[in-house]
């Protein structure tokens, strides 16, 4: 109020707010005074582009505030970064792809600016999904390409499908009859372009008959922006926070989506699909897997060429290790290689101190983040791009120092050499491991879990009851036949007790109620075939039943009308009634 | 009263009015003109720019563009068929949720809340229209859609046989059945805009109720009337014009709306009339999502689409002025 009235001579009020304002200068001059000098050198860059590197830039952009580097990013999907780079309006893009590939016909042409790609972190385009079976989380799932791929072109629609059971053998009985949604990027999207490049290279045929379908021509080839075929289910979110926090709503249970394993490891704490490779083992993208993917990487060595340091994946897709992860890669920086626009020599300082930051120190935990470090022989060249920026302090990094996990003395990738072979349920057949994947690591127990019978338990947790003893129990359980029976109604441990209570069989749990095979297969020798887990078993999954009738209309009307008539009374009764007593009260 | 004869031979005829204005009147006249004169020119210039840049696009599409759903302009097949529907059906489902809400509220800060607590209320409204809309937009995609699921369901459930309320692939029977089928609809959307039009709305409302006549509303008291009633017979009908110009202006809002709508709907590119279901568009929100990755004729259909928009925009802002240039304040109970 009293700043409407005319004040001709400053209040007391006023020189207290000049004072306290004095003050604040004060404390934030002397917060800003200990940071070293050579702080005031850098000036602010920013730059734009994809989510997928997202939550590795922004680690390092946080890291390097230290030394007083001001980098500005901005996750609007490769595409944007591309076209804010080439119109000049950022120091800096970040992309998966490189320029000049054709999108629907229209070729993405390069930036009139002098530019220079340099790699900044690998990592897995990873499937993260959202599947309960009953009131458990499934964390163990495992796909094929080619159900991935039949997946987001809208091919497979139910989680029950034959071909998904088939991939999942421990899974099979109790997958629900729940839709799939599939989440994709409704934005000009990197990590679209590494899956429509997938698709198209891997599985022409399904991925052009979805592109005609979605009224693209078709060779469709890779493309940014995803197309949506109108009714077809699909769920469209802009960047990679947007597809991976709408999977990873409570309520939606059922989708799937398409994002890098750290919107899943360390955004969210969902787990990701174990993808289906050429040596036939499902397999996670794991930093380490990651980084034997790339192994089999084609980069162009040319340095003339302007795709200088860019992928060719083909032979990633097929790589025959048995720890490969298909949809492994690597994205790219996008740095100007001279003074134009509104790039300056005092940017490039910065840009290049942040670049030497990134390729050296900031490789070591970008594991962590669920990335996967640079390999030596592309920290090397991107240490050689660095010194194109013009206005770089060139600076001679001995990458010894830089205590990147993949180097090593002879020059071989120490991760890739030291990364564990999946263990043997991670083979395509009959077997399938329980362990979780991806940020959420609670295995997915297939047969009597928490305060069960002991030997139940201890079985479960340890990946399944043994092949032998559960071959054993489903003998027992396939000559019983009520045994069977027992399984599809009320979950494994009922299986289990109704044949009669000790037998071994019983404890084995889950019979697939088809083939009399073990549902649940584990590799460790667990102890689940022991007696004493009969009967107990806990929340094992129920095996979906037909819910045909829920409650019949006329009794579902008499509870709604029951209800509404309750909800009155509960409101109107208690004020009425007490109007009531009062008003006797006066009256007597 | 004499009055003094004329002199003979002259005529009788009005005196020349001189006007005589100052130059500071001189001064402001010509500010106030000029500054209406800059607004025209500006909107003007806004919807040339729009016209020509948009100009390469509608060669191709000509007539298709009012007509086409798809939405793939490098493919030379594109049109704002579903966009404006979006627009529009967003718009309605966030005026529809706004009006009682923005009503209510004015009417009470107005009519029935205590001195103190209509100061507070007011500040409160303020602060609503205060809050950036990326701040609704988060809180609509992260927190509201998760809980809204719920009542879209039921809606579905018991009034799909109203067409709009029907949600394809909604299986109410099936407890498997998926709940994404409810998120990023129309629906969801339109509460969330509903939200950030109702505080505009709500204080062009209350401003109005304020300024109804205090005679007549005594006179309504006199006359035995309740609140209710003076409120029907005297409130209401002086803040017509109110009510009117403060929806039409919540639309305009609601119409334009970017980044909330944005960052909750599931792009569709289809007509889709059913408010409840997944996909929905809107002409703002196309605009914010390809602009980026847009090539150069794509930016000519955006700038289209963004035409469209601006016209529509206009047609319904004139439409409004036209209505509470019509009934403005209390004219119906003056005549």
């Amino acid at each position: 109020m009293s700043g409407t009235l005319p004040a001709p001579l400053p209040g007391p009020r006023v020189r207290a707010a000049l004072a306290a304002l004095a003050l604040v200068t004060l404390v934030l001059l002397a917060l800003v005074q200990p940071v070293p000098a050579a702080a005031a050198t850098y000036v602010p860059i920013s730059g734009a582009g994809s989510t997928w590197s997202q939550n590795a830039l922004d680690q390092w952009r946080a890291n390097v505030k230290q030394y007083g580097m001001t980098v500005n990013y901005n996750g609007t999907g490769s595409s944007d970064g591309r076209n804010q780079f080439r119109n000049g309006t950022v120091d800096y893009g970040v992309s998966e792809i490189p320029y000049g590939i054709t999108d629907s016909g229209v070729v993405d042409s390069p930036p009139p600016r002098k530019y220079a790609y340099m790699p900044i972190v690998a990592g897995g385009t990873s499937f993260m999904y959202n599947l309960k079976i009953g009131n458990q989380r499934v964390t163990n799932l495992r796909l094929s390409g080619e159900v991935l791929a039949k997946i987001f072109t809208g091919g497979i629609k139910l989680w029950n499908d034959a071909a998904i059971k088939a991939d999942n053998p421990a899974l099979a009985a109790s997958l629900p009859a729940r839709r799939i949604v599939p989440v994709v990027r409704s934005d000009g999207s990197g990590t679209t372009a590494q899956l429509t490049t997938w698709m198209s290279k891997q599985y022409p045929s399904i991925w052009n008959g979805y592109c005609a379908k979605a009224g693209r021509s078709t060779p469709c080839g890779a493309t940014s922006n995803y197309p949506l075929v109108p009714g077809g289910g699909f769920v469209a979110q802009s960047g990679s926070n947007g597809v991976s926090g709408y999977v990873a709503q409570a309520g939606n249970i059922g989708t799937i989506t398409y994002v890098e394993y750290s919107y899943a490891v360390y955004t969210t704490s969902f787990p990701v699909v174990k993808v289906l490779n050429a040596a036939g083992y499902y397999t996670e993208p794991t930093a380490k897997n990651v980084a034997v993917a790339l192994l089999n990487a084609q980069i162009e060595k040319n340095s003339s060429s302007p795709k200088y340091l860019t992928q060719i994946l083909d032979n990633v897709y097929n790589g025959k290790d048995r720890r490969n992860y298909p949809l492994s890669s690597y994205s790219y920086m996008i740095v100007p290689t001279k003074v134009e626009s509104n790039f300056n020599a005092q940017k490039g300082k910065t840009l290049g101190a942040f670049a030497y930051y990134f390729l050296c120190q900031g490789q070591q935990h970008v594991d962590n983040l669920g990335y996967s470090p640079l390999p030596v022989n592309l920290v090397e060249a991107g240490l050689e791009q660095v010194r194109k920026i013009p206005g770089v302090d060139v600076e001679n990094i001995n990458i010894k120092n830089c205590h990147n996990p993949t180097f090593s003395a002879d020059g071989s990738n120490t991760l890739a050499k030291s990364a564990p072979f999946p263990q043997a349920c991670d083979k395509k057949g009959p077997t399938q491991c329980a362990t979780g994947t991806g940020g959420d690591k609670k295995p997915t127990v297939t047969q009597g879990s928490g305060g069960a019978g002991s030997g139940g338990a201890s079985g479960g947790s340890g990946g399944g009851g043994t092949g032998t003893s559960g071959a054993s129990g489903g003998g027992t359980a396939a000559t019983g036949g009520t045994g069977a029976s027992g399984t599809s109604g009320a979950g494994a441990s009922g299986g289990g007790a109704t044949p009669g209570a000790d037998t071994a069989g019983g404890a084995g749990g889950a019979i697939d109620p088809d083939t009399g095979q073990p549902i649940a297969a584990g590799a460790q020798a667990g102890g689940a075939g022991d007696a004493a887990g009969v009967g107990t078993g806990g929340d094992a999954f129920a095996v979906p039943v037909s819910t045909s009738g829920t409650i019949s209309g006329g009794v579902r009307l008499a509870l709604m009308v029951l209800a509404a008539l309750l909800l009155v009374a509960v409101t109107v009764g208690p004020p009425l009634l007490s109007r009531y007593l009062t008003a006797r009260k006066q009256t007597s | 009263m004499t009055f003094t004869a004329p002199a003979l031979g002259t005529t009788d005829e009005p005196r020349t009015i001189k006007r005589s204005a100052g130059l500071p009147d001189q001064l402001f006249r010509g500010l106030a003109r000029g500054s209406g004169g800059v607004v025209l020119v500006i909107m003007l210039l806004v919807g040339t720019f729009l016209g020509y840049r948009a100009w390469e696009a509608l060669r191709v599409a000509k007539g298709s563009f009012l007509t086409t759903a798809a939405w793939e302009p490098d493919s030379h097949h594109f049109g704002i068929a579903a966009v404006l529907t979006g627009t529009v059906l967003i718009g309605l489902v966030a005026i529809a949720l706004a009006l009682p809400l923005a009503m209510g509220t004015a009417l009470y800060i107005s009519e029935y809340a205590p001195r103190r607590v209509r100061r507070t209320m007011v500040s409160l409204i303020d602060l609503m229209a205060a809050v950036p809309s990326v701040v609704y937009g988060l809180w609509g995609a992260f927190f509201l859609q998760s809980h809204i699921v719920g009542l879209s369901r039921w809606i579905a459930t018991y009034f799909s046989w109203i067409p709009i309320f029907k949600v394809h692939g909604a299986e109410p029977g099936d407890p498997l059945a998926t709940t994404t089928v409810y998120t990023s609809s129309t629906f969801i959307a339109g509460i969330v805009v509903a939200l950030m039009v109702t505080p505009i709305a709500c204080s062009v409302m209350r401003e109005t109720f304020f300024q109804a006549p205090v005679g007549e509303r005594e006179g309504a008291y006199a006359l035995g009337a309740t609140r209710w009633g003076v409120i029907r017979t005297v409130v209401l009908p002086f803040g017509r014009g109110g009510v009117i110009g403060g929806t039409m202006l919540g639309l305009g809002r609601a119409l334009g709306e970017t980044i909330a709508v944005y960052m909750i709907i599931s792009p569709a590119f289809v007509i889709q009339p059913r408010i409840l279901e997944n996909g929905t568009n809107s002409v703002s929100s196309l605009i914010a999502l390809r602009y980026g990755s847009a090539s150069d004729f794509g930016m000519s259909a955006l700038m289209a689409a963004g035409l469209a928009l601006f016209l529509m925009t206009l047609v319904v802002n004139f439409v409004a002025s036209s209505i509470v240039a019509r009934s403005r304040s209390g004219a119906g109970t003056e005549a």
